[in-house]
């Protein structure tokens, strides 16, 4: 039988053990879903871009955002007793949700679509929205057969504390959509501080 | 059998009929103008009606306040009231406006009209953040976690192997 040599050996066991404790270290660390720069907060110059013509109410059936892969259903969702929007379940990591007692998207108004950025087990259907850029496109596919297509104004994160509900949820004059997931950094006790929110607006349908 | 049906029904329309006779008393009592929908957002079309112009009266609206021009209310069958549209113009700003309708025997009656930018289905808006995530992205990469387990495995095992050859005395 031929000897495997002690050199050989040695160094596969080497080998192993580095890479097992860099493994074991990294793995370990945390790996927080990206976050906005400042570069892609509101700046008020989007306000001269095109709009497109407000589409009729429709329920939306599907989002897409192709600019970091999300390609997801919507189901309804309605508030808490607290007044804040629900959410889909969390078990469920590729489903988001819209306000259904609110504007739908493509109609005239501010409709809000929600997701998580995570679940217990790992990432979900929005973990990278905080990659969104000024300018990227945001899908909605609707229960009439149509496609409400909006260009990105701004992502901008807010801290829980100070949120700007006029700003997110108020009514608009045109055709606007916001997608909302959680961000703003993590704190073991109280979870994830804010909100990353997309600002977009109806530049397109068909 | 028949014929008592008969009659019951008869007396139910004749009382129906003097209900609907007697209604007009109580129209005319009322001095408002009615203003459906009552909350609307620029754009939307307005239908007003007044009981108060009588029987076949008709009557002027005026909805300048909202800037909705003048218009005509016809008088209609329809529980003797005077009915008239008017369209909220597109650049209207939100607030409460007054409608004015004045009979064409002088009388004038006034109704309140509410302007919101969004629509009424959106009156009720969110607020506050949304809970949308719970830090599992956050935690030990479970993959990562069980290869870096599997490789020190691989060096415990080589190890062991080189210790077991040494106390062999084959050398190392």
């Amino acid at each position: 039988m031929r000897r495997v040599s002690n050199a050989a050996i040695a160094s596969v066991t080497v080998v192993a053990l580095c890479s097992g404790a860099w493994l074991l270290r990294s793995g370990a660390e945390a790996h927080p879903p990206p976050q906005p720069s400042a570069a892609q907060a509101a700046t008020g110059g989007d306000r001269a871009r095109s709009v497109a013509p407000a589409m009729p109410h429709s329920p939306p059936s599907r989002i897409r955002i192709p600019a970091i892969g999300v390609n997801a259903p919507l189901m309804g969702l309605g508030l808490t007793p607290q007044g804040s929007l629900n959410v889909p379940p969390a078990e469920k990591k590729n489903l988001a949700g819209w306000y259904e007692a609110g504007t739908s998207p493509g109609e005239r108004g501010t409709a809000v679509v929600a997701g998580h950025v995570d679940n217990a087990e790992g990432p979900a259907v929005f973990y990278d929205l905080g990659s969104v850029r000024k300018g990227s496109t945001v899908e909605v596919d609707r229960l009439d057969g149509r496609t409400a297509v909006f260009t990105v104004d701004a992502v901008e994160v807010y801290d829980s504390r100070s949120f700007p509900d006029a700003k997110v949820y108020g009514a608009a004059r045109r055709p606007e959509l916001r997608v909302i997931t959680c961000g703003g950094g993590y704190s073991e006790t109280t979870g994830y501080r804010g909100n990353v929110v997309v600002f977009a607006h109806l530049t397109g349908s068909r | 059998m028949r014929r008592t049906a008969r009659l019951l029904t008869g007396t139910a329309l004749a009382v129906a009929a003097a209900g609907l006779g007697a209604a007009p008393v109580y129209g005319g009592d009322t001095g408002s103008l009615e203003v459906f929908p009552s909350t609307v957002v620029p754009g939307a079309d307005v239908t007003v009606n007044t009981a108060a112009c009588g029987s076949d009266g008709t009557a002027n609206g005026d909805a300048g306040a909202v800037g909705g021009g003048t218009f005509t209310l016809a008088a209609s069958a329809h529980e003797q009231d005077a009915i008239g549209q008017f369209r909220v113009p597109p650049s209207a700003q939100p607030g409460t406006y007054e409608i004015v309708a004045t009979c064409s025997h002088g009388r004038r009656v006034t109704g309140d009209l509410l302007v919101t930018l969004a629509s009424t289905r959106e009156q009720i808006q969110p607020r506050g953040h949304v809970n949308t995530g719970v830090g599992g992205a956050l935690g030990p990469d479970p993959v990562q976690t069980a290869a870096g387990v599997a490789a020190l495995a691989v060096a415990a095992a080589g190890g062991t192997w080189l210790l077991h050859r040494r106390a062999r005395g084959d050398g190392i």
